[in-house]
């Protein structure tokens, strides 16, 4: 490659020719160039144009994604230009974005609670969660889940449907349950700052301020006027909404964080601004309220006994509220008004009646509280006004008389305005008249001139965005700024007067909000019904409430909150409006960094529905950006083409093939278009609720299906699973490139099943069912099972079983527990046992049957031979690097394989050979690298060269085409790439898999190898594909009768007592057993006590013959399964990733995971194992999975060729590493393998061609 | 013998002469007249057809807007009779025929067009057909070759005005085993129909040049990307290709040398964006046709990857004639950028619309009003556009403006394949504008986010100015977009998209201006804009209005002056289709 020279924003870099600008200033760190469209692991496509930079000399900017460099090159990668040009881009992929990145209830909260993220974590039964997440905007949610006014539920786009969901009912469930625990969750306070903060206000906007300060670790008092906490919420919601007692204690949750509360404080009375400054406070908020009551304007209102304000009314209830009786009428439309009314009913009132000058469409009241009201008997007179109140010389209220009014319009966007009717006077008899039009700041506290900066209007003037006053330092909120106004709204600006607060207390300086750019549905179009047309219509939970009469006579609380069952049916309401993609969406992130504005770009906006057929996979085309990246991944690299674009011009859009359903299409459901897409327009389907704006941590892990040990990431929310996905920086980097099948990305799901085994039980022995039990109870018991079985039929009689699903650690300790523990060589695994798969049909040939290639080696090999493998079914990522290899390389895919799979499209070459016929093809293959004489070994080197050749003389053409069925064209192709011995060759073969496989095939692609002379040469070889995860480490570990660990044989003597001494015992009288044939002792009934760890074999009936002779059956699983059912003891298990262990993958590589979560079970499966193992010898103990790991490292030869005994860096990460292809030394009895007896004695016991 | 020719391009089938030409036929087997009957391709005068050329001992008559009754009478009288029917032919001979059509012409790419039929091989052979390819294979090296073109200097006619000597070399050093030639018949330009004329007309030369070039570049297969809707083209196409392979110029050894050759043809199905390049090759690779960013360039990376070499139909149809006559000759007409001629397409408001081939040098006007007869309808002439929904409109008064590639790029426009609309003061120039984009806008690919949404943007700003609802600020962010949308886009199609509008607002902002802020289309053509009014003094109160007004919008007492109610009026113009009086004005 030529090296060239480019300048980059005035920086000289030297790199090689063929790259893209993109990659050069990425390479070298020089800039961050944002980009949607691009995908380093796919072909440079260039459509969003965030990325564009300009060159000098050229006029225009360009893509710097798929623009090569050249020499001498001027680049500069930002300029104001460069920073326009993106946004405008960025700009314009908005201004046809249909779609909501939060919900529509999350934006109507003043406080910005997020509704969608507590109603889905309800949903999941986790309360504690959605508690949390309500307090991070609200520290009031037991009282404002009683007494709010639901905005969000107003903007509930559920509406459209049926009824909005029941947000704050959920938000009052949530805050409930955990006021019924006998702790409540408290949240973290960080340490003190030694800062001083008065807060003048005890109501919701003081108490809000004063806890989020006070979690900063400010020093907080509260200077109250009244002698109680609470404001408004405590002295003007009666009772009956707002039980005193629960609003006292969510207050005083929140004082005994550590807050100061001074009650009977009045400010201008007993103290003010200055004498706080004066007393060492640093910061003062001002949220005084609204409680002076307004005045009906109405003659002798103030001196007529029996005429109340509203207001003052409230205050009183309900110990001190004066009896009334009679009629009441009450004046005004608010909630207020409607309060004062259901209070007086309360209060003893025979009659109560609302005098409202407008029509009940107008009427400011929450239109339950209206209902209720009405429900209760309360008479609303509307269009009704108060001109003038009648009382007789004792000044004692006899009525009032009143006016009918009409409307007329008033102004756009105005209510419309009561005129009275002329004459329509009428006298309406009353006891007690109480006045609730309204209430206004009371300003006396205020020294006029002096002090703080009023409105017009009497309240305090403020930066409406910061809350700042016109003194430094002193910030004000609530009604005393916005004058009477929510709960909810003086709870968000006691959070912003926190914010503004802590930043001011902190740099002296308070910043401007910055406003997160979001999108939303509204700003282009109403969401009209069709769009929702597939949700069903589901009733809304009602409130429960107590019923009419056992509630008017007292001031008991009305509603009575949901239940668990309507909580949860409730939540499931919910439409999940805010997209999943919320924390990954690479737009979003972009249009908050360039601060972008679509105004300017509204126009017409495509619209569609979602699609959400597929099982795994929502589309969401309202949120494609048209960057391709799905498309591209799916024909270049999985080269599916599920996915398409169809339209021209501004309709252009990604749909699947030919407009069908996503299943109906190739795809394969690898979920790897999911993964590249920049916005949620692909996105995974949760088997749960879309939570909102939570953010997830990433957990980088090992794939626990298949052997080739792909690199995942797993997205936990608290210590639960939510999902895989293939997204983070470093999954990219791994050999698997981020790419997953099916099973890798969706399969894990079974983590997070609810049916999960968490304690351990026992059966009772007389009907067919377990009780549960300790741990302790649970291992002893086996012990104590197993050891009378043994002294009964002798050791030989225990059998322990391991799954190769299990890590190499808890394999290990599994074998010593049998061997040094139970002192039997019975160990094995039931996926060996069973089908009598061949574990050793390479043994003679390379001393142990493992892979001799690695996966690195398919990038460069020539020809990749699969055989008895269907890849895209069972290995799909080591297809794509075939694929890969195929594009980069130009490797030659054969594919031997009798009947066509989805793989042959992608051959070169594909041997349609009759089934059983693999190993005649092979063997004649072999016979024409001797005839032609491309063997690696010459005749006179090898004794017995002509033996083999001898046997091969029986497989000439003619008969091996006759036998294999196959074309003589098609096997003269093949034999065409014999001819080349340079051409680097790698099998791959499926050991597991019997569908396609003939006696001794693997034999002969043994043979085949060192005929060739490509056992032992870099690039060529075998790939062994195994099924399950850690297939190749059970292996290694020993987890079988026939070797020890590192595939130690019976005839190693000096090995066996080697791993004895380690172990601390005479091995040699364990191993090798007399008998080695499990599956026969096991037939014959031979095994009494039967440990059985993470297999179920007995899903299939018919192994029922291997548990004959069982008398007792122990197993260790994460599931009820069908073996487990039939067990004396079950033992739950932890999963993989509840523990720390290794993988040894199918081609050699020791993985890593890391434990993410604590077990479920409460115990490790290795601390299990070794509780079980300590019961039978004492020597079996160990400190942690990492202690283990050493003595394997010790143990087993192949494990211990790192330096400093460690197969892992520091970081933990999964690396490359080889535990040695040199099986030279191996086998002291094949000292130089191919030259051996015992490999042409192999060769003999070949399957000989017969006419 | 007595030579009849019929005119059976599309412009001639479409103006009946199918039936002409059986109607001829049945005449001249009926009276067994010894009279050699033929199709030939359009000559240019599409506002003529169809056209009928009787070619006797005497001389050459050609007979203009011939009907099958017409043609019955012309063979009764002018071969039975021998007397040609003086006022249906076209006077004048040769350079003088359709009075003065084409005297300012110059015909190299058409030379066979309109004389040879194109179905017959032997007839283009007759008129030097395939000796410039023996030459070439015979006489000259390809570098030789490659030399001539580049002397002559030949640019690409597709609208890049690449040079094409320049590129065949790029082809030719390009490594590689396999290369490809490939012809441009894609044409997609509103108002367009040059390549599809020559196909039609003369497609041997077309084959001819794509020879020369493969044999230039080393390349020894070829695609024509030619459109589905040009049946006929992709019909004479393929009997022109079958008749070549007949003969062993195509196949292997093609006139006895030692160059093996052969041409595909391949059906586009229409899409506008599969005449760039990049997109094109990805479209007959069995892609969407989607551009992707060069280089490479296909001279490089072209078709599966190997060099390619791409021109257009008019190119290739040049480079017969070049070798055969030299690259001075050709050099010897054009400008000092711009060599040789160019064919145009002339349509709108023009009396002559057809074909033209002018040498590059010309002046607009010349071709509006010397070749193309004026404007119709004796209105004023306003601008014309060139170079379709990639090009500009350039006006009236820069009429005098020189057709060169460089000289028409200055003005905002481009020379593009050579479609030329003329415009009246009728047209409104932003409703013309808006005509482009919606075209290049449905067209796009959707790849570029400027394209797909910037132009839609823009789009809208348009329909906006023109229904009335333009805002103050509209100029200027069409202004900003349409210079984003040029910088940020990958293919042709989106740099030059804005155009239409950068060009319309650079010259006609006024009109823009009306629009927005006076809320006045000054050209009286866009509907929410134009308000109808009846003229009293030249009513005659004959009714016909109120009659057709579909809302009973017009009122008025018979013989009495009839007015409009303009709260009723939807604007629909048909008052002012029917008055025959000219009483209904639009203000």
């Amino acid at each position: 490659m030529k090296q060239i020279k480019v300048t980059i924003n005035g920086k000289e870099v030297v790199t090689t020719e063929g790259k893209t600008i993109l990659e050069v200033v990425h390479e070298n760190k020089i800039d961050k160039i944002p980009t949607l469209c691009h995908d380093e692991r796919i072909e440079p496509y260039g459509s969003c144009f965030l990325c564009v930079v300009e060159v000098e000399g050229m006029n225009k900017q360009v893509p710097s994604c798929c623009t090569p460099i050249a020499d001498g090159m001027v680049i500069h990668t930002d300029n104001e230009r460069i920073r326009r040009s993106r946004k405008t881009a960025l700009e314009l992929l908005l201004s046809n974005h249909y779609a909501d990145c939060i919900g529509p209830c999350m934006n109507h909260c003043p406080a910005r609670v997020d509704a969608q993220g507590y109603i889905a974590l309800i949903s999941m039964g986790k309360y504690k969660e959605a508690l949390k997440l309500i307090k991070q905007q609200n520290p009031l949610p037991l009282s404002i889940g009683r007494v709010c006014v639901r905005e969000c539920e107003v903007a509930c786009r559920r509406k459209i449907i049926d009824e909005s969901v029941g947000i704050n009912p959920l938000k009052r469930y949530a805050a409930d349950i955990d006021a019924q625990q006998d702790h409540q969750w408290v949240p973290d306070v960080k340490e003190s700052n030694g800062k001083k903060v008065a807060v003048v206000g005890g109501g919701p906007s003081g108490l809000t301020c004063a806890y989020f300060l006070t979690l900063e670790g400010c020093s907080v008092t509260i200077f109250e006027k009244l002698p109680r906490l609470g404001g408004m919420l405590m002295y003007g919601i009666p009772e009956y909404r707002l039980p005193k007692k629960i609003l006292d204690q969510e207050i005083k949750w929140i004082t005994n964080l550590g807050i100061d509360v001074k009650t009977n404080m009045a400010l201008g009375r007993d103290f003010d601004i200055h004498s706080l400054f004066n007393d060492g406070f640093h910061a003062i908020y001002l949220a005084v309220g609204a409680h002076k009551a307004s005045t009906m304007r109405l003659e002798h209102e103030d001196d007529t006994r029996g005429v109340m304000w509203g207001i003052n009314f409230l205050r009183d209830t309900p110990e001190q509220a004066p009896k009334l009786k009679g009629t009441v009428v009450v004046v005004g439309g608010g909630n207020t008004a409607i309060d004062a009314a259901r209070t007086a009913l309360r209060c003893g009132a025979d009659k109560v009646r609302i005098v409202y000058r407008r029509s009940i469409k107008e009427m400011p009241a929450h239109e339950d509280e209206v209902h209720a009201a009405q429900e209760e008997g309360i008479e609303i007179l509307f269009l009704t006004n108060p001109k003038s109140i009648l009382r007789d010389e004792t000044k004692q209220l006899k009525g009032i008389e009143c006016l009918k009014m009409q409307l007329v319009e008033a102004g756009p966007g105005e209510r419309p305005r009561p005129v009275p009717i002329n004459g329509s006077e009428f006298e309406l008899p009353c006891d007690f008249l109480i006045g609730a039009i309204g209430q206004k700041v009371d300003t006396t506290f205020n020294d006029p001139g002096k002090g703080i900066e009023l409105e017009q209007w009497g309240t305090i003037r403020v930066n409406k965005d910061t809350l700042e006053t016109s003194i430094k330092g002193v910030f004000a909120g609530g009604d005393v700024v916005t004058g009477p106004d929510t709960a909810v709204n003086a709870i968000a600006q006691g959070k912003r007067a926190a914010l503004s607060i802590h930043t001011y207390l902190n740099t002296g300086k308070v910043n401007q909000s910055v406003k997160p750019f979001l999108s939303f549905k509204h700003t282009f179009a109403d969401v009209i019904e069709s769009e929702l047309s597939h949700f069903e219509t589901i009733t809304r939970n009602q409130m429960p409430e107590l019923p009419v009469e056992k509630r008017i006579h007292n001031f008991d609380e009305v509603e009575q909150g949901y239940d668990k069952a309507q909580a949860h049916a409730e939540s499931r309401r919910c439409l999940e409006c805010g997209c999943s993609e919320y924390y990954d969406c690479q737009l979003r992130r972009y249009a908050d960094e360039f601060e972008v504005d679509i105004s300017r770009y509204l126009g017409e906006t495509r619209k569609y529905k979602v699609d959400r057929r597929h099982p795994f996979i929502v589309m969401d085309p309202n949120k494609c950006i048209n960057c391709g990246r799905c498309v591209r991944t799916c024909s270049e690299i999985l080269k599916v083409s599920a996915l398409g674009f169809v339209y021209r011009g501004f309709k252009a859009v990604v749909k699947p093939a030919m407009e069908k359903p996503l299943l109906e299409t190739n795809c394969v459901t690898c979920g790897n278009c999911v993964d590249t897409c920049p916005t949620g327009a692909l996105s995974e389907k949760f088997p749960f609720k879309v939570l909102g704006t939570l953010p997830k941590a990433n957990y980088p892990a090992v794939c626990n299906f298949c052997s080739i040990g792909c690199n995942i990431n797993f997205k936990i929310f608290n210590d639960e699973i939510f999902y895989v996905s293939n997204s983070p920086k470093e999954i990219h980097d791994s050999h698997n490139k981020g790419y997953l099948c099916v099973k890798g990305r969706f399969g894990h799901r079974f983590l997070m099943e609810q049916n999960r085994l968490k304690k351990p039980r026992i059966k009772e022995s007389s009907k067919f069912e377990f009780r549960e039990v300790t741990w302790e109870t649970a291992i002893d018991f086996t012990a104590e099972k197993v050891n009378a079985i043994i002294d009964q039929y002798g050791p030989e009689s225990v059998a322990v079983f391991g799954s190769p699903k299990m890590s190499n650690e808890e394999l290990y300790l599994l074998q010593k527990f049998a061997r040094v523990g139970l002192k039997t060589n019975n160990i094995g695994s039931f996926s060996n046992v069973l089908y009598g798969k061949d574990q050793d049909s390479l043994d003679h040939a390379f001393g142990a049957t493992i892979s001799t290639a690695s996966m690195e080696d398919i990038r460069t090999a020539d020809v990749v031979i699969v055989i008895n493998g269907n890849l895209s079914e069972e290995n799909l990522v080591m297809e794509l690097k075939i694929k890969e290899a195929q594009k980069k390389h130009g490797t030659q895919l054969i594919l031997v394989n009798s009947s066509e799979i989805k793989l042959t499209r992608f051959a070169d070459l594909w041997i349609d050979s009759r089934k059983g016929s693999n190993t005649i093809l092979l063997n004649g293959m072999m016979r024409h690298v001797i005839k032609n004489g491309f063997a690696a070994v010459k005749k006179d080197e090898i004794p017995g060269f002509n033996d083999l050749a001898e046997m091969l003389e029986t497989y000439p053409p003619e008969e091996v085409t006759e036998a294999a069925a196959i074309s003589p064209e098609k096997y003269e192709q093949l034999l065409q790439w014999m001819e080349n011995p340079e051409a680097k060759i790698v099998f791959i073969y499926n050991m597991d898999s019997l569908r396609e496989k003939s006696t001794n095939d693997l034999k002969a692609i043994g043979n085949f190898l060192m005929l060739t002379g490509r056992w032992n040469q870099p690039g060529s070889g075998i790939i062994l594909m195994r099924e399950y995860a850690n297939s190749t480490g059970l292996m290694d570990m020993g987890v079988t009768p026939n070797y020890l660990p590192g595939y130690v044989k019976p005839f190693e003597k000096d090995e066996i007592k080697r791993i004895g001494k380690s172990w601390k015992m005479d091995i040699s009288k364990i191993f090798p057993s007399q008998d080695m044939d499990l599956a026969a002792k096991l037939l014959r009934g031979d095994i009494k006590a039967l440990l059985v760890f993470g297999e179920d074999p007995l899903c299939m009936a018919d192994n029922l013959k291997y548990f004959r002779g069982v008398e007792f059956l122990m197993v260790h699983d994460m599931f009820l399964t069908a073996t487990a059912r039939e067990a004396d003891v079950v033992i739950p298990a932890a999963s993989f990733i509840e523990q720390d262990g290794s993988y040894t993958t199918c081609d050699r590589r020791v993985q890593h995971i890391k434990q993410i979560i604590p077990p479920r079970t409460q115990m490790e499966n290795w601390k299990c194992i070794e509780t079980l193992a300590k019961k039978f010898n004492k020597n079996v103990t160990y400190s942690s999975p990492s202690h283990i790991l050493n003595e394997i490292q010790e143990v087993n030869r192949f494990y211990n060729r790192r330096s400093e005994g460690k197969i892992f860096n520091k970081t933990g990460r999964p690396e490359f590493s080889f535990y040695s292809t040199e099986m030279v030394t191996f086998n002291p009895e094949l000292p130089t393998l191919l030259y051996s007896e015992n490999y042409f004695k192999t060769i003999q016991t070949y399957l000989k061609f017969k006419n | 013998m007595t030579e009849i020719k019929v005119g059976l391009a599309t412009c001639g089938i479409a103006s009946g002469g199918e039936a002409v030409f059986e109607e001829i036929k049945k005449e001249i087997e009926e009276n067994d007249l010894d009279v050699n009957l033929k199709e030939t391709g359009c000559m240019g005068m599409c506002y003529e057809e169809v056209l009928v050329e009787v070619i006797d001992d005497h001389d050459h008559y050609l007979y203009s807007r011939v009907t099958p009754d017409k043609a019955k009478r012309i063979l009764k009288e002018h071969l039975i009779e021998h007397k040609p029917i003086e006022e249906w032919i076209i006077k004048g001979n040769g350079a003088d025929i359709g009075n003065g059509f084409f005297e300012k012409q110059k015909r190299i790419v058409l030379r066979n067009c309109g004389i040879i039929d194109p179905g017959s091989i032997e007839e283009y052979m007759d008129r030097e057909g395939y000796k410039a390819i023996q030459m070439c294979l015979k006489e000259y090296t390809s570098l030789e070759v490659i030399d001539t073109i580049k002397k002559s200097g030949l640019r690409g006619r597709g609208g890049g005005g690449f040079p094409t000597g320049l590129k065949w070399d790029f082809a030719r050093q390009a490594e590689g085993d396999k290369k490809y030639i490939i012809c441009n018949a894609d044409e997609g330009d509103p108002g367009a129909f040059m390549d599809r004329s020559a196909l039609e007309g003369d497609p041997h030369s077309v084959l001819e040049g794509m020879m020369i070039a493969a044999y230039a570049a080393g390349a020894n297969e070829a695609y024509i990307y030619v459109r589905a809707e040009y049946p006929l083209a992709i019909k004479r196409l393929k009997i022109a290709i079958a008749q070549c392979e007949e003969k062993g110029f195509l196949g292997t050894h093609i006139f006895g040398s030692n160059m093996d050759f052969t041409i595909n043809i391949k059906e586009g199905a229409g899409a506008f964006v599969c005449g760039e390049e990049t997109a094109l090759i990805a479209s007959i690779e069995g892609r969407r046709g989607v551009p992707r960013i060069r280089p490479p360039f296909p001279a490089k990376k072209g078709l599966w990857k190997n060099p390619t070499n791409i021109n257009n139909v008019e190119t290739y149809a040049n480079v017969p004639w070049i070798i055969l006559n030299g690259a001075d000759a050709f050099a010897s007409m054009g400008t000092e950028k711009s060599k040789g001629t160019k064919v145009f397409a002339l349509a709108g408001k023009i009396n002559k619309s057809g074909l033209a081939e002018v040498p590059m040098g010309i002046t607009i006007n010349e071709i509006v009003f010397d070749i193309g007869g004026g404007i119709k309808g004796d209105k004023a002439f306003k601008a014309v556009q060139i170079g379709g929904p990639s090009g500009g409109c350039i006006p009236e008064k820069m009429g005098d403006l020189k057709i060169d590639y460089n000289e028409i790029t200055r003005t905002g426009a481009i020379m593009g394949s050579g479609g030329l609309i003329v415009l009246d003061e009728t047209t409104c120039m932003v409703d013309l504008a808006k005509f482009f984009l919606n075209f290049t806008q449905n067209e796009s690919c959707g790849k570029c986010t400027f394209c797909r949404i910037g132009t839609k943007r823009m789009l809208e700003v348009l329909e906006r100015i023109t229904s009335g609802e333009g805002k103050d600020g509209d100029i200027e962010l069409l202004e900003d977009l349409a210079e984003k949308i040029k910088s940020s886009t990958l293919c042709g199609l989106g740099q030059t998209a804005p155009n239409p509008v950068l060009t319309t607002i650079n010259y006609f902002r006024s009109e823009y201006e009306a629009h927005i802020y006076e809320k006045r289309c000054p050209s009286h053509y866009c509907p929410a804009l134009v308000t109808y009014h009846i003229n009293a003094e030249e009513c005659t109160g004959c009714t016909l209005c109120a009659k057709k007004c579909p809302v009973n919008a017009i009122n008025g007492d018979k013989k009495e002056a009839h007015f409009i109610n303009t709260e009723k009026c939807i604007k629909c113009g048909l008052c002012f289709d029917v008055c025959r009086f000219h009483a209904v004005e639009k203000i």
